[in-house]
């Protein structure tokens, strides 16, 4: 999948804006919106929310958890712990990535934040390293991720999974006769 | 007319001929965006989500046409205009998987669905399968044209079924639980290993063979990701 595909994805999430323009309900296929009213704040999805911020027709209201005080719990949690922990938003590294560079002048200490999200992204991105290493020389057959992140899936997605199928491949002839021994060769 | 005037109904589908369940739209897309992501991620061809594409194109085209009759610059539209441009891209990125995997695996894709029974569901849409014919045609008459025909005569043909390689099972997938199962086996990797099984509890996510699971993904109880 490609990163922008995950992005994509993540667009889907809600979002709270303030617009300063009048509309009433909108009946979209996925769902209904608003009414808009000047001032008051309203859920919208995040690919809404981008647009109408870059026509200047919103103010976007960051989430709750993108906080210096929360990220900064939530990393020293990170870097201390062998396992994942749960993370503040399935999407926090996509959302992160959108919303500071659309509507940073509407997030407080947006720099700082940039640095604590990387930070946490960097510390579980150099565990899923190793545990990815180990369970291709361990020879797992299974394993349970539960508090990964589509985007952190996806960035060790080819590698880990060629590899796997590699491996396979160079196992399964070894014994002559297998079944299933004609796969494409890449 | 604005989109106020044009849009009175609740937008529900299937109105008419309500042979399928009735879903409503955010539902409808739902599934097309979970029959996108198995597509995507499952090493085989999977079973053909016909009705969830017609709906969709039901869905789109409706829009579309309230969207003509709309006076320009309408405050609604554009972010109409929006929804259905992402829906489209996840339409047609589904679709394009499906030939993919159709032209990638084509000698098994026909054989599986000329050798399926009357009450199972379709492999292939039937313009999936007119294609999924003619490619096999045109290679045949190809490989000829180009290089059996110059063979010598007890050489000359090509046996498609074993020459083109079948999607591999045992690829490694991510999923996420939807239904919870019990007692998934899971098969070793090597000889000293032995089998064991897993509980697959409902919003978990796994890295396991597709072969396992593929029943699962087929009935909707887990979700390649």
């Amino acid at each position: 999948m490609d990163p922008s595909e995950v992005e994509f994805l993540a667009e889907k999430e809600m979002v709270k804006i303030i617009p300063n323009f009048s509309l009433d309900k909108i009946y979209l296929i996925g769902g209904d919106l608003g009414p808009f009213n000047p001032g008051l704040p309203v859920d919208v999805p995040v690919w809404l929310a981008l647009n109408l911020k870059q026509r200047q027709k919103c103010r976007i209201v960051p989430p709750e958890w993108m906080d210096v005080e929360k990220l900064e719990e939530m990393r020293e949690l990170e870097r201390k712990e062998d396992t994942f922990t749960p993370v503040p938003s399935p999407y926090y590294m996509e959302l992160t990535k959108l919303l500071l560079n659309h509507a940073s002048d509407n997030i407080p200490k947006a720099d700082e934040i940039r640095t604590l999200v990387k930070d946490i992204w960097d510390t579980r991105i150099a565990k899923l390293r190793l545990s990815a290493d180990s369970f291709i020389s361990q020879q797992e057959a299974h394993a349970k991720l539960d508090n990964l992140t589509l985007m952190e899936i996806n960035t060790i997605r080819s590698l880990l999974l060629d590899s796997l199928n590699c491996m396979f491949k160079l196992r399964s002839n070894l014994q002559p006769g297998s079944s299933k021994g004609q796969f494409m060769d890449y | 007319k604005t989109m106020s005037d044009v849009l009175s109904d609740d937008g529900s589908i299937n109105q008419d001929d309500s042979q399928e369940d009735v879903m409503t739209p955010a539902e409808l897309i739902a599934k097309l965006e979970e029959a996108w992501l198995n597509e995507k991620f499952s090493p085989e061809l999977l079973e053909s989500k016909s009705e969830v594409v017609e709906c969709v194109m039901e869905q789109l085209t409706h829009m579309e046409s309230n969207l003509q009759r709309v006076k320009k610059g309408d405050a609604k539209a554009s972010v109409h205009r929006m929804e259905i441009d992402r829906i489209r891209f996840v339409l047609s990125s589904y679709l394009r998987s499906r030939l993919q995997k159709i032209e990638k695996f084509f000698p098994h894709v026909l054989e599986k669905e000329k050798s399926r029974g009357e009450g199972d569901p379709s492999l292939l849409s039937p313009e999936e399968f007119a294609f999924a014919k003619e490619y096999y045609a045109n290679t045949e008459t190809y490989l000829k044209a180009v290089a059996l025909k110059r063979m010598p005569p007890n050489l000359q043909t090509v046996d498609l079924l074993k020459a083109v390689p079948e999607p591999c099972l045992d690829s490694f997938v991510f999923l996420r639980v939807k239904e919870r199962q019990e007692n998934i086996l899971v098969e070793p990797e090597t000889d000293d290993q032995r089998e064991y099984v897993v509980d697959l509890e409902e919003g978990s996510q796994h890295l396991i063979r597709y072969r396992t699971v593929a029943p699962l993904v087929s009935s909707g109880a887990v979700q390649l990701i």
